[in-house]
């Protein structure tokens, strides 16, 4: 049997679970399954055809279950996510490596399970990716949940319980997604994609809606969409380090990669577009482009309120995946290629600054925004690192992700969504304010006296941030390379890509260059440089050397202001948190409480009389009527 | 168009933008006088000013990031001025468009925020959160402004935006066309330069001048050269969107001063607001005023 790429990749992956789990408590394991990371992504590059519109690569491996074919193939859709996949386990495996191990193992931590779920996650993601047909798609879809369960749940203790948390959730979502294939089976006798394409044509407004409704909930619970995205930032945040950024990186967007398939792929945009919601003007698509946006609001303003590196960036990660959903949705060239591109460079912006937030948290113990500051004279590089992330994320040149969101807004206009668009700003505006906050509070103000001693991050974690920094800045110099795979990838799911340029993109109301407006910006910068040295030296001074109204600071005055950070802002909005999604789920779970306890008094009173009563009325009730 | 007119221009832009900020400075602080029933400073006092700050002896700084803030500040709009086309030229405006230079603004109040957090002082900070604060506040009606010009002309790019207007004459300007969108976008602007009512996060009597409290020498002469580029670089900005730029340098400038002295004559009337009122202003009446205005050019 020869075997195909394919096979190959997802042979040297589970090769990679089996190494974890076998030698996973020798030593420098984390080396071997970095380096063998670094072998699947090798394999991956050799079907770098794909990404340039190649043929799709199917795995030799077929399955028959109860006369449904399962099978496995690749196409630019899957290599696209794929690589990031890849690439994002490749840099936080190498982040672990070293010092960040041995402290894990200091404080108790489990390396062998971590390394062990790490490479499952990267497994079982990769079988998902690599699905033929509706029935592998959902084989997939359960690994994946699982395998992230086990990598939340890691770290025990508060991890533990918000591992569990998710879980419920994705059980949830998995029997969503259940029911919808039952439906569709149902209707198309198949799972197979062809069989269900021509069966969406003849299907009812009815069973269309509850297809969306089912696969959308299903698969937006894992992407965290509205009114689904309450487990994900304590899961997330809470995972140990890498583990973390890798699933802040790219796990929530499995969920997206599905969406794509099943919605767009299968049932289609334009059928979606036909289905009304009665008495209103919106129909199915307009309902998912505002719960994307609603996505993008609330979870990006509970960011602002966090106190807590980890949890901040993680409720972003929330708000960032509804720039993805919408800009997909408009299902034009421009928004459809923003939505996908924003997938990477999201996926590099937020592994970035999770790794610099755990890079410190390594060398001062704590995420605390109330107990950092100034640590940009100890650790100078992290800085650089946590401020490229921070500028891609909040989607400001000269970084990657400004040119994502760029043509998300640029579609949203050429569509005449006036309030989609401002929606959109007012996530971005609300993303610099808690981004700015981060960045200040760690690593801006006052150095703390406890953090004098602090020094930069191991070699073994600067290097992964140092190339993920790069990676922001490139493929936001030259979003033309990205964008081909990207361009690639829409075609695979009926859409097409905008007219691609090196530098950006090519389009007759309004172009953008980046090359261009990265050098002026740069340029600028040399002047401003130029105008800024050449007026002489400047005294560098101690940072008590400061105006205090008069006083004199010592080293034992905390002279930095973190907590309540845009109070004024706070002010005004701070009644417009009601934690409405909280009360929804407190009462959804206390109904589930209540039923459960009325089903257990059923049982515990075990009132055989009363059971014989009322089976007997029920058999009479039967065979009178 | 060839290699070196285009260097030419990008070279232009920028250095006129500067001269022409720093007249509007002067201008800015001779309504002052008026209104404050003063004379007023001599003509090239800006530039006095600018040449004093950077020649200081004592230049005291807090650390790299302090320096690279105020670089960053002041090539941002250095850049800036390169997306913003003026009369017969138009740098490199068509490679990236309004949405682009709408970001591009917004670089050097990233590099002024991080400038002043390294700095290390609570008022600065402080004066930092509400700058960003107001930012959201303004932000907000500014871009339904933009969306509405944007989506009425067909285009993200300036230049046309910008030639349209001129070729069909004063009944195409955008004042006259979206009226109700120009007067949000002139109390947008207004709230922008961070001028009188809308001084928030300078509130000398609150955090001691905020942003600038550590900033001495060619610190402070780098937010000088800034606050140049801001006042042309907004006034600009409005010409060419609602007042259809300009056919010559003349009418360029005229219209270009006159915009920006309505929000100068109007600051220097008023006390300052409160954070949380700022946002409820500009959360309300341009938000309505930019929504009506949108809808009826949608």
């Amino acid at each position: 049997m020869i075997f195909s790429l394919l096979d190959e990749l997802l042979i040297f992956s589970a090769a990679t679970v089996l190494v974890a789990l076998i030698l996973g408590r020798g030593l420098a394991v984390g080396w071997m399954v970095t380096i063998l990371y670094g072998g699947q992504l090798l394999v991956l590059i050799k079907m770098a055809a794909l990404g340039y519109g190649g043929d799709p690569i199917a795995s030799e491996l077929s399955l028959s279950v109860m006369g449904q074919d399962l099978s496995w193939r690749f196409d630019a859709l899957s290599w696209f996510f794929a690589l990031i996949t890849l690439v994002a386990a490749l840099l936080t495996s190498w982040f672990s490596c070293g010092e960040w191990e041995r402290k894990f193992k200091q404080q108790r931590g489990n390396v062998w399970l971590f390394h062990l779920a790490m490479a499952l996650n990267v497994f079982t993601m990769l079988i998902l990716l690599a699905s033929g047909d509706l029935l592998s798609l959902f084989i997939g879809w359960e690994l994946v949940s699982w395998a992230g369960f086990l990598l939340m749940a890691v770290a025990g203790g508060v991890a533990t319980k918000a591992a569990i948390r998710y879980i419920t959730y994705a059980v949830v979502g998995g029997m969503s997604i259940f029911g919808g294939i039952a439906l569709v089976y149902a209707a198309a006798g198949s799972l197979q994609y062809e069989a269900i394409l021509i069966a969406v044509e003849k299907m009812s407004t009815g069973q269309l809606w509850m297809l969306v409704l089912l696969f959308g909930s299903g698969f937006g619970i894992k992407m965290g969409l509205l009114p689904f995205h309450l487990w994900q930032a304590a899961a997330y945040a809470e995972t140990p380090g890498p583990g973390s950024a890798f699933l802040g990186a790219i796990s929530s967007r499995m969920g997206l990669f599905a969406i794509l398939l099943v919605l767009v792929k299968l049932f289609g945009i334009v059928n979606i577009d036909s289905l009304k919601i009665p008495f209103t003007l919106i129909d199915a698509r307009d309902l998912l482009a505002w719960i994307a946006v609603f996505t993008i609001i609330f979870p990006t303003y509970t960011a602002l309120k966090q106190n807590d590196a980890r949890y901040l960036l993680a409720w972003h990660g929330i708000g960032q995946g509804g720039y993805m959903l919408l800009g997909l949705v408009t299902a034009n060239s421009l928004g459809a290629a923003g939505g996908l591109l924003h997938v990477l460079n999201y996926a590099a912006c937020q592994a970035a600054l999770l790794m610099a937030v755990f890079a410190v948290m390594h060398r001062t113990g704590t995420a605390d925004l109330n107990k950092l500051g100034g640590l940009v004279a100890r650790m100078p590089l992290s800085f650089l690192v946590l401020l490229t992330g921070i500028i891609g994320l909040a989607g400001l040149p000269p970084m990657n992700g400004f040119v994502s969101k760029w043509l998300v807004y640029r579609s949203l206009l050429e569509d005449g969504m006036p309030l989609l668009f401002l929606g959109t700003i007012i996530g971005t505006l609300g993303t610099i304010l808690s981004v700015y906050k981060l960045i200040h509070n760690m690593f801006l103000g006052q150095l703390r006296v406890e953090h004098e001693q602090v020094r930069e991050a191991p070699w073994s974690m600067m290097t992964p941030m140092l190339i993920l920094a790069g990676t922001i800045f490139v493929t936001g110099l030259l979003p033309g390379i990205p964008l081909t795979w990207v361009s690639a990838a829409l075609q695979t799911i009926g859409l097409t890509g905008p007219e691609i340029t090196l530098g950006g993109i090519e389009s007759s109301s309004g172009s953008l260059d980046m090359i261009w407006v990265i050098g002026v910006l740069f340029a600028g910068f040399g002047i401003g440089a130029v105008i800024f040295y050449s007026a002489g030296p400047s005294k560098r001074v101690h940072q008590l050397d400061n105006y205090a109204g008069g006083h004199f600071l010592t080293a034992d005055v905390r002279y930095q202001y973190s907590d309540n950070f845009y109070s004024g802002l706070m002010h005004l909005i701070r009644g417009w948190y009601r934690g409405s999604f909280q009360w929804l789920e407190n009462s959804i779970t206390s109904l589930v409480e209540f039923l459960s306890l009325g089903m257990q008094g059923i049982y515990r009173r075990a009132n055989s009389e009363f059971y014989l009563l009322s089976t007997a009325l029920f058999i009479i009730a039967w065979v009178v009527f | 168009m060839a290699p070196i007119e285009l260097f030419i221009e990008l070279t232009l832009m920028p250095l006129i933008a500067f001269i022409v900020g720093m007249m509007m400075v002067l201008m800015m602080r001779r309504i002052a006088a008026r209104i404050q029933r003063r004379i007023g400073p001599p003509f090239f006092q800006p530039l006095y000013d600018i040449v004093k700050l950077h020649g200081k002896r004592t230049q005291v700084s807090h650390g790299l990031i302090h320096d690279i803030g105020i670089v960053m500040a002041m090539g941002g709009y250095i850049a800036a001025e390169t997306l913003l086309p003026v009369p017969g030229m138009n740098g490199i405006a068509e490679k990236g468009g309004l949405i682009t230079l709408l970001y591009l603004m917004m670089i050097p109040s990233l590099g002024l925020a991080l400038g002043v957090g390294q700095c290390a002082n609570p008022n600065g900070s402080i004066g930092i959160a509400r700058a960003l604060t107001a930012m959201l506040a303004y932000d907000i009606p500014l871009v339904i402004v933009i969306f509405g010009v944007a989506y009425a002309a067909g285009t993200t790019n300036l230049v046309e935006i910008i030639a349209t207007q001129q070729a069909g004459g004063f009944a195409t300007w955008g004042v006259v066309e979206m009226p109700l969108l120009a007067i949000a976008g002139l109390i947008a602007m207004h709230a922008s330069l961070g001028k009188q009512p809308f001084e928030i996060y300078i509130a000398p009597a609150e955090i001691a001048t905020g942003p600038m409290v550590e900033m001495s020498g060619k610190y402070l002469g780098g937010l000088f050269v800034m606050q140049c580029f801001q006042l042309y670089t907004t006034s600009v900005l409005y010409v060419s969107l609602f007042l259809g730029g300009g056919t010559t340098w003349f009418d360029f400038l005229i219209k270009s001063f006159l915009v920006l002295a309505i929000p100068v004559s109007i600051a220097y009337l008023f006390p300052r607001y409160r954070t949380e009122d700022l946002l409820r202003l500009m959360w309300k009446w341009p938000v309505i005023l930019g929504l009506i205005g949108l809808a009826f050019v949608m």
